[in-house]
């Protein structure tokens, strides 16, 4: 009887323990290059990375060879290593594998190491068809970020992971400038995917920073030149979600500005799209910033709208989207079409991008492709493509003048996710990464919630990542689940260091909402087991997790001890419909499951924890302090 | 007065003096703390707010009447029009206040 009870280390801190271990390790002996420290998977994360340290005679300058399979595989970097303490990071290790390293110095002296990795599992998924050239891809990976279950992970040009995360990362993935990636922390603070904030991680797989915001994070940020972060968030207690962002500042993580879309968009049922509801009317996936015209461009997915703000003042600027069924004073902010070319608006769009020339790019999803509920297609006769619209502010204009995907049908039809690249004119990233199929019919619902279809095999999952330039495929890479982004880039940047030390959790979780009426209830003595409860506690929280029946009445209650008050929390039992459910790797296959966390913000003292649940409040031997 | 009425007796108390209506049903965790709230609610008001408890399930054509799409629903009626709405799980003070605000 009770719950099952654990003190859960930040990855930050198991890291850091981690850290001091390999260095205390490293320290017992000295190593040269003919005895070097290699040290596999260094962060717990990132199974395809080493690092190898040694001491020089003189101050040195690296290179360092990881073999191919083949020639065309070989990945070479110069990390930054004029000293003669020589720590240097390995990338592009193959799964499963006796990996060949070559370390030659600049003062003569090379070595060459074996590093054997261990396999993968499953969730390394490999692709099923990979089309391009070494030529081509050169040493790039192509970096997935997974909404089904899957890992992280990077492939090369031959379709080979070379590096994989095994963190819950989730949706955009971008490199900052000081090399590190951004990507959606592992820790959720609401269902069925919205976390805690941004990580700041080295490719090492070392989590620099987290960076936490009050409402939590969704879908994408946005690097600002000073390095200032813009995140995607909400704000919780009003009852809707995704319709916020915030501007973070780098160095404490505290919101500097924000930006709320009630201000300037009327709310649901406006502009609806065929996903649309109360609860999440605006769905914001994506945020660029366009330094030429100070202004911010987010995606609307569930009013089929991308939408242009100014940075400064928050103003509507312009809508890109299907004006029809929007009230008449709305009507002067979107563009009307010209041109004699192929034009289509988009609906539930992502990854909305300015172009250096002001063009607009997105992923047009196309998901029911109409304003009108009569006229939604199906998913065997839809279409989802890259496209990119000229604008014209002045007479409010607007021409489509590429798209790559729609000439595919329904095969490259993604009803969620997805995104595009801009790499330069006529070369372009199109990742169509939300493909379904349900007993060999299209879906035209996000897969990545199907959890038991996909377990049993009656739901296939797929991704399709192509490259064109000049209208030509040059790459074209399919994998076996859906992934949210798919972005090229070098495992090695030299503005990326290995640093060690303790990394920082910055920003704020917030304040958990208080329920202000407690239910009344009789005690009941030990919580059954049937209800398989857990309480976790983590440094900034706790994460109350357990089984119940739809509409059962659950408080979770905080009882102050020395002088702490009583602090309640309703724990909702019955779960939202996502109509977007963007990224189903939170997802517990139990529907009955319910995930709880308190933020530690506010609640300084000791408690103990009880649960009721209707009539009956139960007590579950745990005491937690903040 | 907080009371479960059935679709004959809302007709006859909604239409004289604050009445807030609370759509419901017994499945849903959210009505059944909201029920809870209410009864404090109620202290606060006394005898200058009528409580109605609708059962959605039992209610149909009263649900369709008003355009309740889920519950709970919160409906604020004054002389038998609609004054306010709050659709989900509410805080006391949130109730309160759009009360005091129609008084």
């Amino acid at each position: 009887m009770g719950v099952l009870f654990k003190e859960v280390e930040h990855i930050i801190d198991r890291q850091y323990q981690a850290e001091q271990e390999f260095l205390a390790e490293y320290a017992k002996e000295k190593h040269t290059i003919a005895n070097p420290y290699v040290k596999l998977n260094p962060y717990l994360i990132a199974p395809l990375t080493a690092l190898v340290m040694f001491e020089n005679e003189k101050p040195a300058f690296a290179k360092v060879t990881v073999k191919g399979k083949e020639k065309a595989g070989d990945m070479m970097y110069r990390p930054v290593s004029d000293s003669e303490h020589m720590v240097l990071p390995i990338y592009g290790l193959y799964e499963n594998y006796e990996n060949t390293v070559i370390i030659e110095l600049s003062t003569g002296e090379t070595a060459t190491l074996k590093i054997k990795t261990e396999p993968a599992g499953e969730k390394l998924k490999k692709p099923t068809s990979m089309e391009t050239t070494s030529e081509y891809f050169q040493d790039f990976v192509m970096m997935v970020s997974p909404t089904s279950p899957a890992y992280t992970a990077a492939y090369d040009y031959a379709g080979d992971a070379r590096w994989y995360n095994t963190l819950n990362l989730a949706f955009d993935i971008k490199r900052a400038r000081n090399g590190r990636l951004l990507m959606g922390t592992d820790r959720l603070v609401a269902p069925p995917y919205h976390t805690s904030g941004i990580y700041e991680m080295g490719m090492i797989g070392k989590v620099y920073r987290e960076y936490r915001v009050p409402g939590g994070y969704h879908h994408d940020e946005w690097e600002m030149e000073n390095g200032d972060i813009l995140i995607l968030t909400q704000y919780l207690p009003r009852g809707t979600v995704e319709d916020a962002c915030v501007l973070v500042d780098r160095k404490t993580g505290k919101i500097l500005k924000e930006w709320d879309h009630q201000d300037v968009l009327p709310v649901y049922p406006v502009g609806g799209s065929g996903s649309q509801d109360s609860h999440d009317w605006f769905h914001n996936n994506a945020v660029w910033y366009d330094k030429k015209t100070n202004s911010l461009t987010f995606s609307g997915r569930h009013q089929d709208i991308i939408i242009n703000r100014d940075f400064e003042t928050g103003k509507l600027n312009w809508i890109i989207g299907d004006p029809t069924g929007w009230p008449e004073d709305m009507q002067k902010y979107f563009f009307k079409p010209v041109g004699d070319g192929d034009f289509d608006w988009q609906y539930e769009q992502h990854a909305c991008m300015i172009l250096p020339n002001g063009d607009v790019m997105c992923f047009d999803n196309g998901h029911w492709r109409s304003k009108i509920k009569e006229q939604y297609l199906e998913a065997k006769d839809n279409f989802s493509r890259g496209v990119i619209y000229r604008i014209n502010t002045d007479d409010m204009t607007i021409e489509q003048v590429w798209q790559y995907g729609k000439e595919r049908g329904a095969e490259f039809f993604s009803t969620y996710i997805c995104n595009c690249e801009y790499y330069g004119e006529g070369h372009y990233l199109v990742h169509s990464g939300g493909i379904g199929k349900k007993d060999g019919e299209y879906l035209n619902v996000p897969g990545a919630s199907m959890s038991e279809g996909i377990e049993n095999g009656s739901v296939q999952l797929s991704s399709i990542t192509v490259e064109v330039k000049d209208d030509v495929v040059m790459y074209e890479m399919h994998l076996p689940a859906n992934y949210y982004r798919a972005e090229k880039l070098h495992l090695y940047d030299e503005a990326d260091e290995v640093t060690f030390g303790c990394g920082e959790r910055l920003g704020s979780l917030g304040v958990t909402e208080e329920f202000l009426t407690e239910a009344p209830a009789e005690e009941a003595g030990m919580i059954p087991d049937d209800y398989h409860a857990k309480i976790a506690k983590e440094a900034d929280r706790l994460v109350f997790k357990a089984s119940f029946e739809k509409g059962t009445l659950v408080m979770l209650n905080l009882e102050g001890i020395n002088g702490a008050p009583n602090r309640h929390y309703f724990v909702p039992t019955t779960k939202r419909p996502f109509l977007a459910m963007c990224v189903g790797t939170f997802l517990d296959h139990d529907p009955r499951a319910v995930e709880f966390p308190v933020s530690g913000e506010g609640i300084q003292g000791t408690y103990k924890i009880t649960v009721t649940i209707d009539d009956k409040k139960y007590e579950t031997g745990v005491e937690v302090t903040f | 007065m907080l009371k479960e009425v059935n679709s004959a007796e809302f007709k006859e108390l909604a239409g004289k003096g604050l009445v807030l209506a609370d759509f419901f049903s017994t499945t849903c965790g959210p009505c059944k703390m909201l029920s809870f709230v209410l009864k404090d609610v109620e202290k606060e008001f006394g005898d200058d707010l009528a409580i109605l408890k609708v059962d959605f399930d039992q209610n149909k054509e009263l649900t369709a009447e008003y355009g309740v799409s889920g519950y709970p629903t919160l409906i604020l009626l004054k002389d038998g029009a609609e004054v306010g709405r709050l659709q989900g799980l509410q805080q006391k003070p949130v109730i309160v206040k759009l009360v005091q605000d129609n008084k």
